[in-house]
């Protein structure tokens, strides 16, 4: 596997200072590693930047760069698509080469500029852990912990309805209903699933002949249910394992393949003048850094509004508190320090969630027999609890913030009554432009 | 109606939520179309010719579809079959032996007129009853249990549900049977029902299953365990140098900041924003008991105001830099954010961790307690966006008049309320 394509053609010549010969099998193993990975043969054209090879390349870049299709999604987009795509999300992030962004985009020139991305976000990061984590066969039975990742990529991006004209408002809470619904209907079946799953992991218990996990899984039971689907569970997974050899075969041999990158770098011509490009389409949406400014500005000026009284108030009363006050004080200072630099850390951390992200493979115990390694379901409840009050609390914060600048906006509307739906705690209402409060 | 750009941004936010969590329901839907059938009755699949299923002796003990025979069970099979075929022979007084497979479904009587004598093979036609025939013999079965050969000398189990079969069948006096597609090298197979319930700790994983998954797991663990070789270190040192000479052979002026870094770096200064305003709430909300208390508080609100001061400071240098057009041309919409992850959040190559629960109630108040953190961090994300929306609308007074209380008593119900209750604006008319 991944061995003896082209050997004899293509070898580096000595000098290098490693393995003679060792490069074709580093482009096999890379070749074979990446998901419809190009044979090693587009590999040594596009060094010469050989047309051919180009559409290899931007279907490869176009697999690497955008979340994989769900099952039985959508077929791929046309190469012209997928060029697009690709040089946007490069750009994106960072690529420093403008070269790229000047592709045709037929698709149909610009190999080597491609094989040059490709090895540019192999150097960034694991970028082949990923790819193989992203088509993992999950053997084991999982509930939903990790929202950050289903919420955070709702799959492959839609075209961007720009059709859609100015809308009342009335449809936004239809939207905001449908979506109360679909909620709901989702932790409906989520609870069945548990109650079926429950049920499979006690029937199939003792059957497992690894002794730590005891029972089966949705997945075993099921191959073992329908052979034609256990044949095919079994090919999946003997594929995988020989793209995981390709993997460590590919980390023996990188080194070699980074020397010949290196030249084919070199024998890219100097770049050209800078190109133009577009300027931000400022319908695109705010985006996270307008979101942040708005977040900010209005932080920052209720802070100014917090604290110009109470400093104004404090000095007035300076004055007259004895020695050990400074000692106080400057313990009081310093713990304020440490305070604030702790929350400072807090976002700091490139904002890792607390949680590890590492999947979990549901196992049903006895609740005798809780020992060995694992998490405990009752422990991750706790800790989820804890989350989802603070969470609650964000909420309720944010929509009493809403309800007094609402009440500050209708407040300068004389002569309206607004009367607030009643609430849990009893009803109240706000009394607009001085006229007398009404209560439900 | 609401302008268009805030139409579309919200229209689209609200889209994108919806989408996640058609896809969750969709997945969901799959596992449990799964789940539910495996704990029905299975079907005996159409087992290849490698796997036979032997013809279980009793009641209790049908093994697998999958499960290996041995050259003992198929003799055993083979006697029983010749045994079979010659009661049916013997019951229906046809000398010939031609049935050797069996198979009872609910049939309508109007085909099953004709009375030949001797039975046809039965690889596809359908076997008819004699007019000879005093009662069925067979009884009928019902759908959901695989049909099958049943020799109905053999099981009481089966026998019940011939007699059952035998009550249904008065409607029909001739049921004729119907033959299934049986491969001619099987015999007729006849295990009971299988339930994941009576017969699921029976079930054994087969070799191959079982070894390549322990080389899966083995090559995950090798492909995780940290490397600390030199050719490791050899090949970052490169890799390094390549990145580097990559940015300096372009040419490039720019600031070095990536379009998703600057996203990146934006999130995290929201996070910050929202971890300040919660130290600020929890401080204003109490009052100092004492000068101690007050000066902390003082003290606390400066610190943040000025932490403040900094994050907006770090806006303008990014907003700068984005403002210079060094970033390169923009992602189109929002759909380049989560593909290749940069500093690897997690590590995707952990093994699976066990998470271990005792009963089914334990899962179930995990399971929906993820999906409710997960509903919360969605809601605050779409309040957040609602409100930098539709406030400034509610303020900029417009449309006047009667739309205008329209849409704050939409706005009210949507930010303050979650949709779901509505407050009543009365004009408050002077008693003339």
């Amino acid at each position: 596997m991944g061995r003896g394509l082209g050997r004899g053609r293509g070898r580096r010549r000595g000098g290098r200072g490693h393995a003679v010969g060792a490069l074709p099998e580093a482009i096999a193993a890379l070749s074979q590693t990446l998901p419809a990975g190009p044979s090693p043969e587009i590999f040594r054209r596009a060094k010469f930047d050989r047309p051919e090879a180009a559409p290899a390349l931007w279907q490869l870049l176009f697999r690497v760069l955008s979340p994989p299709p769900a099952a039985g999604a959508r077929a791929s987009p046309a190469l012209g698509a997928q060029v697009r795509l690709v040089k946007s999300a490069l750009c994106s992030q960072g690529y420093p080469r403008r070269v790229l962004a000047q592709l045709p985009e037929d698709g149909s020139q610009g190999s080597r500029e491609l094989l040059l991305a490709l090895a540019w976000l192999l150097a960034r990061g694991p970028l082949l852990e990923h790819l193989l984590a992203q088509t993992r066969v999950w053997l084991g039975d999982e509930i939903p912990l990790c929202q950050y990742e289903a919420l955070a990529s709702p799959g492959p991006p839609a075209p961007c309805q720009e059709a859609d004209g100015p809308v009342d408002i009335r449809h936004l809470q239809w939207l905001v209903g449908k979506l109360r619904f679909r909620w709901r209907d989702l932790i409906t079946s989520q609870q069945e699933q548990c109650a079926l799953l429950s049920k499979i992991h006690s029937y199939t218990r003792g059957c497992h002949s690894d002794r730590s996990l005891g029972h089966l899984s949705v997945a075993e039971t099921e191959l073992l249910r329908d052979p034609e689907g256990g044949r095919q569970l079994l090919q999946r997974l003997e594929s995988e394992n020989a793209r995981l050899e390709a993997a460590l075969e590919w980390r023996r041999q990188e080194l070699v393949f980074w020397r010949w990158m290196d030249t084919v770098l070199g024998s890219c011509p100097p770049e050209a003048s800078p190109a133009t490009f577009l300027p931000r389409d400022p319908a695109s949406g705010p985006g996270e850094l307008e979101l942040a400014a708005r977040e900010l500005h209005g932080l920052h000026e209720e802070l100014r509004a917090a604290v110009e009284p109470r400093r104004a108030a404090w000095e007035a009363k300076a004055g007259g508190w004895g020695p050990e006050w400074s000692t106080a004080q400057r313990a009081t200072q310093e713990a304020v320090g440490r305070d604030l630099a702790a929350l400072q850390r807090a976002w700091d951390q490139g904002g890792a969630p607390a949680r590890p992200h590492r999947p979990c493979r549901l196992v049903k115990r006895d609740a005798g027999a809780v020992e060995g390694p694992g998490l405990r379901a009752a422990e991750l409840t706790g800790a989820l609890r804890i989350r989802e009050s603070r969470l609650e609390t964000a909420l309720g914060r944010l929509q009493t913030r809403c309800r007094q600048e609402l009440a500050r906006l209708a407040g300068a509307e004389p002569g309206l009554i607004w009367i607030l739906p009643p609430v849990a705690e009893g009803p109240r209402a706000c009394p607009a432009g001085g006229a007398p409060a009404l209560t439900p | 109606m609401l302008p268009a750009g805030c139409s579309r941004r919200l229209v689209a936010e609200l889209r994108d939520a919806l989408d996640a969590c058609a896809e969750r329901q969709r997945q969901l839907e799959r596992s449990l179309r799964v789940s539910r059938r495996l704990l029905q009755t299975w079907e005996p699949a159409e087992t290849p010719a490698a796997e036979p299923t032997p013809e279980p002796e009793t009641d209790e003990e049908a093994p697998p579809p999958a499960g290996t025979p041995s050259p003992q069970d198929l003799r055993e099979l083979e006697l029983l079959t010749q045994a079979l075929e010659k009661a049916v022979r013997v019951r229906k007084g046809v000398s010939k032996a031609g049935e050797r497979h069996r198979a009872l479904s609910l049939k309508s009587a109007a085909t099953s007129r004709a009375t030949t004598a001797s039975a046809p093979p039965l690889a596809s036609g359908q076997a008819v009853r004699g007019a000879s025939e005093t009662k069925p013999p067979r009884g009928v079965q019902q759908t959901t249990v695989p049909a099958r050969g049943l020799p109905e000398c053999r099981l009481p189990s089966v026998g019940d549900r011939t007699r059952m079969g035998r009550g249904a069948s008065t409607t029909k006096p001739r049921p004729a049977l119907r033959d299934q597609q049986i491969p001619p090298s099987a015999a007729p197979r006849a295990p009971e029902a299988f339930t994941l319930k009576e017969k699921g700790s029976l079930l054994k994983l087969p070799m191959a299953y079982r070894k390549a998954a322990s080389q899966n797991s083995r090559l995950w663990a090798q492909l995780s365990s940290p490397q600390t070789s030199d050719s490791k270190d050899a090949a970052s040192v490169a890799k390094t140098q390549f990145l580097q000479k990559m940015k300096t052979t372009s040419g490039w002026p720019g600031s070095g900041l990536a379009a998703a870094e600057v996203e990146a770096e934006a999130g995290l200064l929201r996070k910050a924003c929202s971890l300040m305003r919660r130290r600020m709430e929890e401080v204003l909300s109490t009052d100092p008991a004492d000068r101690m208390q007050e000066y902390h508080a003082l003290l606390t609100l400066e610190g943040l105001q000025v932490t403040a001061g900094q994050c907006l400071h770090r806006l303008q240098e990014l907003r700068a830099a984005v403002a210079g057009q060094q970033l390169g041309p923009w992602p189109e919409g929002r759909c380049c954010r989560a593909s290749v992850p940069c500093g690897g959040r997690a590590d995707p190559t952990w093994s699976p961790q066990l998470l271990l629960y005792s009963n089914p109630e334990e899962l179930q108040s995990l399971a929906v307690l993820g999906l409710r953190v997960a509903m919360l961090d969605q809601q605050i994300h779409l309040q957040k966006v609602l409100m930098a929306d539709l406030l400034p609308l509610v303020g900029a007074r417009e449309p006047p008049g009667p739309p205008w209380l329209a849409l704050c008593r939409a706005v009210h119900s949507l930010l303050c309320e979650g949709g779901e209750r509505f407050l009543t604006i009365l004009r408050d008319e002077p008693a003339d």
